[in-house]
This record gives C-alpha cells, sequence and structure tokens, in this order.
C-alpha cells in the first residue's frame, strides 16, 4: 500500500514537472528557431507541413492562423534598443524605410497577444497610410512615435495601458531576397525618446 | 537499482511523457478552441463568418492585425468536400487553409488568383469532383479557411466588406 502512494506520488511529481517545462517551453522558447535582426525576432520556422513538434506548438500558441513565409515574414520585437523591455510608460520613434514587400504594418500587442485596450484607436501603421503623408525629399523614410500621448506625431501607434508590450511588424508578399536573407532587409529601427524613472 | 534512482527514473519518464503529450496536443487544442470559436460553437460550420473591422475588444484569435478584413470558415468534410470562394480583389487578399494540427496547408493570394478564388477541400480518401479547378487536400476532416483582404481604413473595410459579400464556404 505503502508503495503503491509512493509511486502515485512520484508520478505526480514527474507529470508536473512535465507540465511546467512545456508551459515554460511555450512561453520562453520563442527564441527557437529564430533569427534577431537589429532587435525584430523573424522565424524560419513557420506554420505550415514542414514545422516540427515545439515549432508548431509556439506558433499555434503566438501565431495561431499565421501565415507561411511565402505569403508574410513576421518579425516582433519586445526591447527597446538597449535591450529593455518595451514600456507603456515610454516614448518610442521607429524610424524606417521602404520595405521589401508588397505591403507592410507595424501593431502594437500586450502581453496577452491581444491589442491593447486603451480606447485610442491607434494600434498600428501600414504602408498606404504613411504613403498619404510621404513627401518627395523624404525619399521613403518615415517615422511613427510608439507612445501614451499622441501629442505632434504624425503617425501614432498608442501604447497607453500595454504594459510590457510587442511590436509586429508584418511584411506582406515579401521579396525573395528577402525572404531567403532576413538580414538584407532594413527593419525599422527604434529609439527610446523619453522614459519616466518609475515603471508605470 | 537502488530505491533513489528507481524514483529519480519513474519522475523523469513521467515528466518526458506528459512534457511531450503538452507540446504536442497544443496545436490540435488551441485550433480546437478557434474552431469552437469561430464557428459560434458548432452552430457556423461550413459557412462563411465575416467578421467585423478588427478592434480593441476582438478576441477571437491572437495577434489579429487591425488592419485587415477577415473572413473566416470551421469546416467539417465529414459530409464531403467542401466549397470556398472569394471574389476577386482590387487589393491585397488571400485565402488560406488549416488543418486541424493547425498548419498552414493551402495559401493563395490574389496575384496569383486574379480572378478570384475558387477551391474546394477534400478529405482523406474523398475523391476530387470533376470539373474543381483547384483542389486542397485535407489531412484532417475539420479544419478554418481564413481570408484576409487588405483593409486599413474605413472606407476599404466598407469596400473590402461589400467585396466578401458573396464569398461562400459551403458543401458541395
Amino acid at each position: 500500500m505503502k508503495a503503491g502512494w509512493k509511486l502515485a506520488g512520484l508520478i505526480v511529481i514527474g507529470a508536473g514537472l512535465g507540465v511546467v517545462s512545456a508551459v515554460a517551453m511555450l512561453n520562453q522558447g520563442m527564441k527557437i528557431g529564430r533569427e534577431e535582426v537589429d532587435g525584430w525576432v523573424g522565424s524560419h520556422v513557420s506554420g505550415d507541413r514542414t514545422a516540427d513538434p515545439y515549432s508548431r506548438a509556439l506558433v499555434a500558441r503566438a501565431g495561431l492562423l499565421a501565415l507561411t513565409q511565402a505569403e508574410t515574414l513576421y518579425f516582433n520585437r519586445t526591447t527597446d534598443e538597449t535591450g529593455k523591455p518595451l514600456r507603456a510608460a515610454c516614448t518610442y520613434q521607429l524610424d524606417g524605410g521602404p520595405q521589401p514587400a508588397r505591403w507592410w504594418s507595424v501593431t502594437i500587442y500586450a502581453a496577452d497577444n491581444y491589442l491593447p485596450i486603451n480606447g485610442d484607436d491607434a494600434q498600428s501603421a501600414d504602408a498606404t497610410r504613411v504613403a498619404q503623408t510621404a513627401k518627395p525629399e523624404d525619399e521613403g523614410r518615415w517615422i511613427v512615435r510608439v507612445s501614451p500621448q499622441k501629442g505632434d506625431a504624425v503617425h501614432w501607434i498608442s501604447s497607453k495601458n500595454s504594459g510590457n508590450f510587442a511590436l509586429t511588424i508584418r511584411l506582406y508578399n515579401p521579396y525573395d531576397h528577402a525572404r531567403k536573407d532576413f538580414k538584407s532587409i532594413a527593419l525599422p529601427r527604434i529609439k527610446t525618446v523619453s522614459c519616466p524613472r518609475t515603471p508605470a | 537499482m537502488n530505491a533513489l534512482s528507481k524514483s529519480l527514473l519513474i519522475v523523469l519518464v513521467t515528466a518526458v511523457v506528459v512534457h511531450l503529450a503538452v507540446i504536442l496536443s497544443t496545436p490540435n487544442l488551441l485550433m480546437a478552441v478557434a474552431f469552437k470559436r469561430l464557428s459560434a460553437d458548432g452552430q457556423k460550420v461550413n459557412e462563411m463568418v465575416h467578421s467585423p473591422r478588427t478592434s480593441e475588444t476582438s478576441r477571437t484569435i491572437v495577434r489579429l492585425s487591425p488592419d485587415l478584413a477577415y473572413s473566416s470558415c470551421a469546416f467539417d468534410l465529414s459530409k464531403g468536400p467542401v466549397r470556398v470562394t472569394a471574389a476577386k480583389a482590387s487589393d491585397y487578399m488571400s485565402v488560406s487553409v488549416y488543418a486541424a494540427n493547425s498548419d498552414n496547408i493551402f495559401a493563395v493570394n490574389d496575384h496569383q488568383a486574379p480572378n478570384g478564388v475558387d477551391l474546394v477541400i477534400v478529405g482523406k480518401g474523398q475523391a476530387a469532383p470533376s470539373g474543381a479547378a483547384l483542389v486542397v487536400q485535407s489531412p484532417t476532416q475539420r479544419g478554418i479557411v481564413l481570408e484576409r483582404r487588405l483593409a486599413p481604413s474605413a472606407e476599404t473595410f466598407a469596400a473590402a466588406d461589400l467585396a466578401r459579400k458573396r464569398d461562400v464556404c459551403a458543401p458541395l
């Protein structure tokens, strides 16, 4: 009888470890199979038939129903230019140029992978809106402010109520070179403009 | 083998088995949840559902783009193949098919299908209907079709919403 209880206890401990390690893998394993380009993390593995079980589980968790690389490249960033987490209270500037794709967008997501709830209706910037305000002298360069207040920004993504957030850039119908070599993509640069000392 | 190493072995083997079970079942579980949500708890299966413009309160799927108009169809091939159509678009549009294990088994965009999309999804062992131009073989009976149309503004969303009105997802 005692041996039975002991066995049951060991199995419970083992099962617990199995669940904890799997969940940790799904939460922290976002770096596996991934390539970083200036703080933006892209994946060469995406949810197609060739994916291994870990990649498939990771893609399912953070990008269920995402498109494969032939159709779209996704790059995600959760840190600023110095490696610190992106924070709702800070003001950042994204400085970008033409992207090697038919259409692109940058979108903010809160830590729960959904859009932050703040009533600002400013969750993204995209190629069409940037083109509308482009001037010839910009030569395709564009600037987007990511901050809790719009201020005098032309293109603005509201970080209000987003906690420690993530930015995702989508490149729809990426050009061949971009798909083959992430390093060839000039993704937008991020700059911290200001940041209150106490975490909000 | 002493008692301690035997105990450790039991813990280790259980941990590995459970770990793999969780990893392997995660995509299917998450797809089952998505299937349930997109089909309104199973009431709208094999039916094209047009989502309203993505807003901060959208919670059906993680990481939706607010710049795209999404339509979806939770399909079930148990009673036979399902036909999916999507009207042609003046800007980016794509139709993609996902199996129950979350694999993106097929995708086509407006450049590849300038006159719109018309495809038939068939299950394992089901014969492809004669005359179908585009046949997608699904390894699983259930799955999800997702249609994306570029719609970064209220005006472009209204146009996409009009274009997609007659898009079909229905048993053959």
